[in-house]
């Protein structure tokens, strides 16, 4: 990850029905920093995540992703993310491996970067996903979620469920991630003590 | 040249995308059996219903070669409806689809998926159609263009039904929307294949007919190919 | 400019309503020559119908491209107005085959068509009924009306060549080539003019009632 990479994302509005959830929001993020976004319930902090993952299209704005120079369309976008968010799920018919190779043969990676993570976080392989705990979902998704080694990862509550061992290793997972040269947009209530964060507080 | 090279490569992969939905599809089926049992149970039960109201005489000669192959054609399409919409349903439902979007190629997904449902209605039409013709003592004159008929009107269901399937996964009230929104896509296809199969039956080669449904599957499989991403992603 | 076109479009169908009765003659193969005259409606209407779709899909290309909502809002108008088109091309049409034919509904391969056309258009409109999200009802709703544009060709033009119909040749000819009266050419095509402008005034007044709606309701 040596080529220099940003995310820029400006005045990106967002409603849904009535309710007006974005009201012009912006912010950047660059090589090996981290965009810390915090806010209330209800302030609109997975919703920017899911417009910068390109899962929802903004009613207005602009988001920018580049890499080395070039702007990236949302599809190659898509390829560069790792997401980890509380609504993201797995086949529960498949067992963890299963699933991590399913997802593996289609970002067209092998699946032994998601099988060393979930190492490190020691998930059974075995394990059928749908019998999984909380706070192993949760492993499956940081494993998932690093499988293709992206270069930014938006992470929504991504503590969410640990037990103190799980939060550890993730927050190692994160540090070598943006150590690495990759980006970060994190929306998390608890403090995280990183250098080069910067803060989008969302609160009204 | 290395141009041809990457491009061959690229469809290599883009063809193992596509191959391995249609594994994990026919895996996770095989695991909870969900459509099978719902094609069949209806397929069997409709063709009860089907044969018992006909009579244990059956239907004369005259009227059998203009009404059963509707019937026919009924039996499948209400069959289709109820078991194989699940496939984007189900994506939707179990909140996997995020996972899906983010990670596959929107083709290859597509043509995994309608891959699955082919392979669930040629099933479905092996099952139905022998028993079918069994049960209402039909006898049909040109099998060969009967099997023709089952495979192209087949995959027509199989790709109106997918590309259908996906729009209303994203909506409200999925189960009646889908009836309703792919009936008038599959209409043309429906005469077509009931033509045809009159024509199978009676031993009239049916012209233009099959050519057209051919046609008719060609054009489906592209629109969808083309609609498909706009469906799936923002 | 608006108002001159109204005024222009009034006195066009005004005359071509004039033509119908007293310029145009009757089809003399008719068992009742002088219902002959639906033609100048119901022909139109039929266009007008189909029409619509066009339209409809023309916006959604458009709304696809740009994502611009006032595209997506004029397609589900064209929509609208073609599947009331087609409701007035129905009903005219079951008058006619009742007069012509004895029976309302005779499931000739033309009015199977249309009906199929009708059931499409309600289809449509049953969808964006299903999606709150402005952004995504626009997007699936586009879809589904290049799908129709698809599928649509094969039951207007195929069906009917493949099956029997009763619908009269020489008037409603698919193969183009037309055999009628000059007169009654004239006002047909007079008449399919002012029912195509007719469209487009309509369509364009909905559009600008329905923006000014929401720009009322907005917060």
């Amino acid at each position: 990850m040596s080529e220099p990479a940003s995310l820029h994302f400006e005045n990106v509005r967002r409603r849904f029905g009535r309710l007006s959830v974005l009201e012009g929001v912006s912010g950047a993020v660059e090589t090996g920093g981290m965009l810390l976004v915090t806010g209330p319930n209800g302030s609109g902090k997975s919703t920017l995540l899911r417009c910068l993952a390109g899962l929802l299209a903004p009613d207005g704005g602009r988001i920018a992703y580049r890499e080395n120079g070039a702007d990236l369309d949302a599809a190659a976008r898509r390829r560069r993310i790792g997401v980890v968010a509380p609504d993201l799920a797995f086949y529960s018919e498949l067992t963890v491996a299963e699933n991590l190779a399913f997802f593996a043969r289609l970002r067209r990676v092998s699946p032994e970067k998601g099988l060393a993570v979930l190492d490190r976080l020691s998930l059974p392989l075995d394990r059928m996903a749908g019998a999984l705990s909380s706070g192993m979902r949760q492993r499956l998704r940081w494993a998932w979620a690093l499988l293709h080694s992206p270069r930014l990862l938006l992470l929504d509550e991504p503590f969410q469920n640990f037990d103190a061992p799980g939060e550890r290793i993730s927050r190692e997972l994160l540090a070598e991630h943006l150590a690495a040269g990759g980006l970060a947009v994190v929306a998390n209530p608890f403090n995280l003590d990183f250098d080069h964060v910067e803060r989008l507080d969302l609160g009204r | 040249m290395s141009s041809d090279s990457t491009w061959a490569a690229e469809a290599r992969r883009w063809a193992a995308e596509a191959a391995s939905v249609f594994v994990k599809e026919w895996r996770c089926e095989f695991r909870t059996r969900y459509a099978l049992n719902t094609l069949a149970l209806f397929a069997f039960t409709t063709l009860v219903v089907v044969s018992f109201s006909l009579g244990p005489l059956g239907v004369m000669k005259s009227q059998g070669t203009s009404v059963l192959p509707v019937l026919l054609w009924i039996i499948l399409l209400f069959s289709v409806a109820a078991g194989l919409p699940r496939a984007f349903v189900q994506e939707e439902e179990s909140q996997t689809a995020t996972a899906l979007r983010l990670a596959a190629t929107p083709s290859a997904l597509f043509c995994g998926k309608l891959l699955y449902g082919l392979t669930l209605v040629l099933a479905l039409e092996a099952l139905v159609t022998p028993a079918y013709l069994v049960m209402t003592s039909l006898d049909v004159a040109s099998p060969g263009l009967l099997a023709a008929v089952l495979a192209a009107g087949g995959y027509g269901l199989a790709v109106g039904s997918t590309l259908v399937a996906s729009i209303i996964a994203q909506a409200r009230s999925k189960g009646t929307l889908f009836s309703v929104l792919s009936f008038p896509v599959l209409l043309p296809l429906l005469v077509l294949a009931v033509e045809l199969t009159r024509g199978a039956v009676t031993g009239d080669p049916g012209g233009v007919a099959l050519p057209v449904l051919l046609l008719y599957d060609a054009a489906v499989t592209v629109a969808g190919l083309m609609l498909f991403p706009v469906v799936w992603n923002p | 400019m608006k108002t001159l076109f109204a005024w222009l479009l009034w006195i066009w169908i005004s005359l071509v309503i004039v033509g119908a009765f007293f310029y145009a003659p009757v089809a003399e193969s008719f068992r009742v020559p002088g219902s002959s005259r639906i033609v100048f409606f119901h022909v139109p209407m039929a266009w007008s119908s189909f029409l619509g779709f066009i339209a409809a899909a023309v916006w959604s290309v458009r709304y696809l491209l740009r994502r611009d909502p006032r595209h997506d809002r004029a397609a589900a108008v064209a929509i609208q107005l073609g599947l009331l088109f087609g409701v007035l091309a129905t009903v005219t049409g079951a008058v006619w085959a009742r007069i012509e034919w004895g029976a309302w509904w005779n499931w000739d391969p033309r009015q199977t068509s249309i009906l199929a056309a009708l059931l499409f258009y309600a289809a449509y409109l049953a969808l964006r009924q299903s999606v709150d999200d402005p952004e995504k009802r626009g997007r699936l709703a586009a879809a589904y009306a290049l799908l129709g544009l698809v599928v649509t060709p094969f039951l207007f033009w195929i069906v009917p060549r493949i099956t029997f119909s009763l619908h009269p040749e020489p008037v409603v000819n698919a193969s183009g080539k037309v055999e009628m009266d000059p007169r009654i050419q004239h006002v047909l095509y007079a008449s399919g003019l002012g029912f195509a402008a007719l469209f487009f005034w309509v369509h364009n007044l909905q559009c600008r009632i329905l923006t000014l709606w929401e720009r009322k309701s907005a917060p």
